[in-house]
């Protein structure tokens, strides 16, 4: 998911504009010059300027982000040049963890804290490449470890929902 | 004296013992896991410290936190991956020791050198403390500006990519701490009529989805790292004495370039390790060596890293400014048990500050048996498949977020974070820089906004008081320094390649 400056910049830039834009437009406090729209307004002329020389490229040469990124690459591990080569799947893969999150604020309070944790569980060790005899378990007996932590000792409230906890 | 005394008591309560040994342990196996970092186990602990004493709960962060550090180095020597990117430095070389059959040793060092720069940068911390708490006595909202600026901009000076996008992370980060309505005419932010944004955006669900969901999301789409032989390790400790005194001189620079480095406003571990490793390459008479398994550079770069871990609360317990992503999350627990940061912590809670630093003596010490059973049951620990850590890491992300507040808006944040997070580490954007953007963002826009207040709308009072002046000068030459460098190479080309 690697963008262009270009795009990444023209980004930072827009989003200046439009924090400088808001920052604008935030009522004054009566009686005095500087209010809460002054900080916005810096920020946003701050993130046009940044976007604008990312977007332009200048100042790309200011420092070693070859060599930063020959390192980056290293640490990263040889692992990465074996990538499957399949980018789309990937990329879709990647929303899997936020989606399970958004999943988790869903169905918290709707069917409880376990059988939720459990299905995220299951769902992103099978997207691990888990086998269903590891994934199986896991997604059965980790929640209700988490749920002794964090409810028991830590009073969390988890919601029970359909399966409540003996504890 | 009495003071020190019930440091001790603090110290020695069995609840807070507890919590050191387990948070160490904790602490040893993620920082051993590749991409779960020190600064994520420091965020995962957050939630649990909030059911802790406030001296257990500083405890388990600095006890974790060294220890990760430490553990980084386990597989970057024994599978070429570093633990945690404060290792990075170095795991070529360790892993070139372990390929000539040295794995002891290069694990020993890691650990000795890094228990020692524990205890030297716990004695700066000692030192400089009171010092610059009396200087901080006098500061007023101008320091406070300067210095929590100078601070922004380190973290992008420091930032190993472009330093334009580490200033732009850095605004976005600031951009972020404008949502809510805590700000000088209380007026909602931002918040696009979202009920939930009127408080602002917690740092704690953040820094979760920056560290710990974009973790999960890079690993699940990058394949599993090879596994580890299992192997038997000799004595561990044996011959670290001979290379102490062999490479004294390495170890003490590197313990005086980490304390400074984890001093200085928002620079951090992985920094200090670099830097370390490229001087003790440079000031090396024996500079072939380096890369072929030669332990100079491991114990250079080792003392370095865990030196600046301690030094970095320097500025945190003093000023409020993190001196790294690790302390940007320590100084919301302090702020949350009471021991709010800033020179008075000395005068009114001096017992709670003398317990910090022996806790950290202790943390530094237990560190060593327990880094040796670590390093021998590593092999264990690190077969564990990542197809069952991280859909467990990922659940408490959920939880851990929702305890911060019982709040399940929390959680949606951790998920849009953990996504802005990849997205910007894939295209060269620091997350660290933005990160301390949105810690520091409230302080700095009071600070600035006082400032201006008192002094009518003019900039000049900025530069007027002296240590506001040393602080600004500082602050200008560190945003304008990648522009003096870049000069500087553009005209003179042969210094260029000598630099390289």
């Amino acid at each position: 998911m690697r963008l262009s400056d270009r795009v990444t910049g023209s980004f930072v830039a827009t989003l200046g504009v439009l924090a400088a834009y808001g920052g604008s437009q935030f009522p004054p406090v009566p009686g005095q010059d500087v209010g809460p729209s002054v900080f916005p307004m810096v920020i946003g002329a701050g993130l046009i300027l940044c976007g604008l020389m990312i977007a332009l490229g200048v100042g790309h040469s200011f420092e070693d982000e070859a060599e930063a990124e020959a390192d980056l690459a290293e640490i990263q591990g040889l692992s990465q040049q074996a990538m499957p080569v399949n980018p789309l799947r990937h990329r879709l893969r990647a929303l899997l963890p936020p989606g399970l999150l958004l999943f988790y604020v869903y169905a918290a309070d709707r069917i409880g804290f376990v059988p939720t944790a459990a299905i995220m569980i299951f769902a992103s060790a099978l997207a691990f490449g888990a086998k269903i005899r590891v994934a199986l378990p896991l997604a059965a007996l980790a929640p209700i470890a988490i749920h002794l932590i964090f409810y028991k000792l830590l009073r969390v409230p988890l919601p029970p929902g359909l399966l409540p906890m003996p504890w | 004296m009495n003071e020190l005394l019930e440091a001790f008591r603090l110290v020695l309560a069995p609840d807070v013992l507890i919590a050191i040994l387990l948070s160490s342990i904790y602490g040893l196996v993620i920082g051993s896991l590749p991409g779960l970092s020190a600064t994520m186990a420091t965020a995962l602990l957050v939630p649990v410290t909030f059911y802790l004493s406030p001296i257990a709960a500083v405890a388990s962060i600095i006890a974790a936190s060294a220890m990760a550090i430490f553990s980084g180095d386990i597989p970057g020597c024994l599978l070429r991956i570093p633990g945690t990117p404060a290792s990075a430095a170095y795991t070529d070389e360790a892993y070139a020791m372990t390929r000539n059959g040295q794995a002891e040793v290069a694990l020993g060092a890691g650990l000795w050198f890094s228990a020692l720069g524990g205890i030297a940068g716990t004695i700066s911390l000692v030192v400089m403390a009171p010092v610059l708490a009396e200087l901080a006595l006098n500061f007023s909202t101008y320091e406070y500006f300067w210095l929590a600026f100078l601070g922004l901009m380190c973290a992008t000076l420091v930032a190993r990519s472009s330093p334009v996008k580490a200033i732009a992370s850095m605004l976005i980060g600031l951009l972020v701490a404008c949502i809510g309505m805590e700000n000088p005419g209380g007026v909602p932010r931002f918040t696009f009529g979202i009920t939930e944004l009127l408080g602002g955006i917690e740092p704690i669900p953040a820094l979760v989805g920056v560290f710990a969901v974009s973790e999960v999301i890079r690993a699940i789409v990058s394949p599993e790292p090879p596994p580890l032989p299992s192997r038997k390790f000799g004595s561990i400790l044996a011959g670290q004495l001979a290379l102490t005194i062999k490479y004294w001189r390495q170890m003490t620079r590197g313990n005086i370039v980490g304390i400074i480095i984890g001093v200085l406003p928002g620079a951090g571990a992985d920094m200090a390790a670099w830097v370390s490793y490229a001087m003790s390459k440079r000031f090396s008479k024996e500079r072939k060596k380096f890369g072929t398994g030669h332990p100079e550079g491991l114990v250079e770069a080792g003392a370095s890293n865990n030196a600046s871990l301690a030094s970095g609360w320097v500025p945190a317990l003093l000023f409020g400014i993190p001196g790294d992503t690790i302390t940007a999350i320590a100084i919301g627990v302090l702020y949350m048990k009471g021991l709010n940061p800033g020179p008075t912590l000395f005068t009114e809670r001096a017992s709670s500050m003398y317990a910090l630093y022996i806790i950290f003596i202790l943390a530094n010490i237990i560190m060593i048996p327990l880094g040796i059973m670590m390093i021998r049951a590593a092999s264990y620990i690190l077969r564990a498949p990542r197809a069952t850590i991280m859909p467990v890491i990922l659940v408490c992300c959920a939880v851990g977020a929702f305890a911060t507040g019982n709040n399940l808006f929390a959680v949606i944040l951790v998920a849009a974070f953990g996504v802005i997070g990849y997205a910007m580490e894939n295209n060269g954007f620091p997350v660290a820089a933005m990160v301390l953007g949105i810690v520091m963002g409230t302080m700095v826009e009071q600070s600035f906004v006082t400032s201006l207040i008192k002094s009518d709308g003019s900039l000049l009072p900025f530069f007027e008081r002296p240590v506001s002046a040393v602080l600004a000068t500082m602050t200008i030459s560190a945003l304008l320094w990648p522009a003096f460098i870049w000069l500087w190479r553009r005209f003179r080309p042969g210094q260029q390649e000598q630099m390289s």
